[in-house]
């Protein structure tokens, strides 16, 4: 039906380009192991990835399907616990229950999108800000197995990779672990967006009503989307638990919360490389203001603050353009992921046909 | 005896029910304020709370005004807050298209300034408020604090004034206007910018005043802001969103609701007992206990 390449970016893939950059990815370990034994920068890496996949999720559901949903962490958490408490509690293999990890928190997707996704926004904004308390509550004070006093499960069995080739390389096969759950992640998520379900969403957001009289079922589409962010969220939850040896309740913080949105709002709502570039630039600023850390929480609300109103398309569209007109000369047009308002002839083919 | 106790604790949950509903209301009202006239969910309404509560112990420890001069600049410290949101931030994206996520990332962004700034001035650590007037009396074991009926009678009176604003006074009927037909008030000439920034210092100065009284009741952390604006946000949506009646009439029952959980429950039912009783309620009367759908609000 939709013959336009543009539509299926994918199937023009520039092999070249893929090749260099997975090259440049799976040697970059190893040349961060030749300076400072790669630890640090390997850790920074693997942090990008977790939050990276989660950040690009909860835009997913934020930003391009417009579902206000603040529970995107919950899921993480759901994520972290579930494979935490089944390997430490239970004492099953890490690599069988991390596994367990994105299906506890698709169930709990399905559990808080079932009653929330038919409502209007602000019941949204309650209801799902409403279950990220109650699992707080519940994973701080639950019995002890969960909560293990309050601070959540402090020893977490890692994934065993010190034995491969020694604890030096560890990070190496976690960074290698990690690229694997983010690269699936991205790759899907770029999928979608450019499915109909992605080009339903965009009718949806252009015309509601068109976009339902056409026989988009926006429930349908949104219970998908909330389902299909929460596997991976639940993945990231899970890998990070493992990863770092724990499963803590102060992850449920507000701070974490406000961080991953920044990373959003930064890199551009709703758009497909704003959260990777918003996620990339918090994290590795994060660490170089380490010691204005007092004001990073300020300074980021200020940020925040100045793209809401100055700047709503966020950093990444923004340097994309900077750089095209720079240097623009260089580049032959190309197929940008930012859609703008649809014509009606798009939206019929956004349209999914029955049967 | 039995009879007793069980008196005794219907006392006590009669009582802290609607103290807290009084607060509730306070902040309720002004959440349904916006979101009737502006179609907006103010995020920093937490924060403007939060912020009554702390300007109030900040002239209180640096100056050492009486209480009462205290409390009247902490209400107007937040309305001027209030203010400041309005025009720096949400005013320049009124007629963005994406003002839905606009708005809210922006009040979003004001909160989380708001309150990282409380916790550099301030620190961290737990504070408290002096009350308006000491001590208290005993009715069985339940001991009413003379701060505690303070609350209750100003929540009151305030709840009153405001009904009456709007309906009465001029920019009350045209913040009834505004939310119930936005094009047409603009096209009989009613002011829709200045309207707003009367409703948004009218909301921040409630919440601040909640957080001035709660502040002499219960400790205060600088994010203590975020329960009572969920509760806020309960409360709105259970009186309907944008009906002030029915805000005011909810507030008291979630207020009562939740200590009544608390005393025969137990406490740690409160808030899941209030969540759940939402997500039902939501299933089953989406517009909520007054809801007025889209013909009438406030």
């Amino acid at each position: 039906m939709i013959a336009r390449a543009e539509a299926r970016p994918w199937a023009e893939t520039n092999w070249l380009g893929v090749g260099i950059v997975s090259a440049v990815m799976l040697l970059l370990p190893w040349g961060l192991t030749l300076v400072d034994g790669g630890n640090y920068f390997t850790h920074l890496i693997i942090t990008f990835f977790v939050w990276g996949i989660v950040a690009q999720c909860w835009n997913l559901i934020m930003g391009v399907s417009g579902i206000y949903s603040f529970g995107q962490l919950a899921l993480f958490q759901v994520g972290a616990f579930t494979t935490g408490v089944l390997s430490f509690s239970v004492g099953l293999s890490p690599w069988v229950s991390i596994w367990a990890a994105p299906v506890g928190a698709v169930l709990a997707a399905l559990v808080i999108g079932l009653p929330t996704l038919r409502l209007r926004g602000i019941y949204v904004v309650l209801l799902t800000l409403a279950f990220h308390e109650l699992l707080r509550n519940w994973v701080t004070t639950g019995p002890q197995w969960i909560s293990a006093g309050g601070y959540g499960l402090a020893r977490v069995p890692k994934l065993g990779f010190e034995h491969v080739l020694g604890p030096q390389y560890e990070k190496v096969f976690y960074y290698y672990t990690g690229l694997v759950f983010f690269a699936l992640a991205t790759y899907a998520i770029w999928r979608i967006l450019n499915s109909p379900i992605g080009l339903a969403f965009t009718a949806l957001r252009d015309s509601e009503d068109y976009a339902i009289s056409r026989g988009v079922d926006p429930f349908r589409f949104k219970l998908f989307l909330f389902a299909f962010s929460a596997f991976f969220t639940g993945l990231a939850g899970g890998f990070s638990a493992h990863y770092n040896g724990s499963a803590s309740t102060s992850l449920f913080d507000f701070g974490v919360m406000i961080n991953l949105l920044v990373m959003i709002v930064l890199g551009g709502w709703g758009t497909f490389a704003g959260p990777i570039f918003g996620t990339a630039v918090l994290t590795f600023l994060t660490e170089l203001l380490r010691a204005f850390d007092l004001y990073r929480i300020l300074a980021l609300g200020v940020a925040m603050a100045v793209i809401a109103v100055a700047a709503p398309e966020g950093l990444a569209p923004l340097c994309t353009r900077a750089f095209r007109s720079l240097f623009g000369v260089f580049f032959e047009a190309e197929y940008s992921p930012a859609p703008g308002p649809v014509e009606p002839d798009a939206n019929a083919d956004a349209t999914p046909r029955d049967g | 005896m039995e009879i007793r106790d069980a008196l005794d604790a219907l006392l006590q949950a009669l009582y802290s029910g609607v103290l807290s509903g009084s607060v509730y209301g306070l902040m309720a009202i002004g959440l349904t304020l916006i979101w009737g006239s502006l179609r907006m969910l103010n995020l920093a309404h937490g924060a403007l709370y939060i912020a009554g509560a702390y300007i109030a112990y900040g002239v209180l420890s640096a100056l050492g005004w009486p209480v009462l001069v205290t409390f009247a600049l902490a209400v107007g410290g937040a309305a001027v807050i209030g203010l400041a949101i309005q025009l720096v931030l949400i005013n320049p994206i009124l007629d963005n298209p994406g003002r839905d996520s606009a708005s809210l990332i922006a009040t979003l962004a004001a909160s989380i300034v708001v309150q990282s700034a409380i916790l550099l001035l301030f620190g961290g650590q737990t504070k408290e408020l002096p009350p308006l007037l000491e001590g208290g009396f005993k009715v069985g074991t339940t001991l009413i604090s003379y701060q505690g009926l303070v609350v209750i009678g100003a929540a009151v009176v305030c709840l009153l004034l405001m009904t009456i604003f709007l309906r009465v006074s001029r920019r009350g009927l045209a913040i009834r206007a505004i939310s119930q037909n936005m094009d047409a008030a603009r096209l009989m000439g009613i002011p829709i910018a200045p309207t707003f920034v009367v409703v948004m210092v009218i909301s921040a100065g409630l919440a601040g005043l909640a957080g001035v009284l709660l502040g002499s009741i219960l400790f205060f952390t600088p994010s203590g802001g975020f329960t009572p604006m969920l509760m806020a946000m309960v409360v709105t949506i259970f009186g309907g969103l944008g009906s002030v009646p029915g805000t005011i009439w909810a507030a008291y029952i979630i207020g009562l609701m939740e200590s009544f959980l608390a005393v025969f429950v137990g406490p740690s039912w409160a808030l899941p007992g209030i969540f759940l009783f939402m997500i039902v309620m939501l299933v089953l009367r989406p517009n909520g206990l007054f809801g007025l759908g889209e013909v009438r609000r406030l």
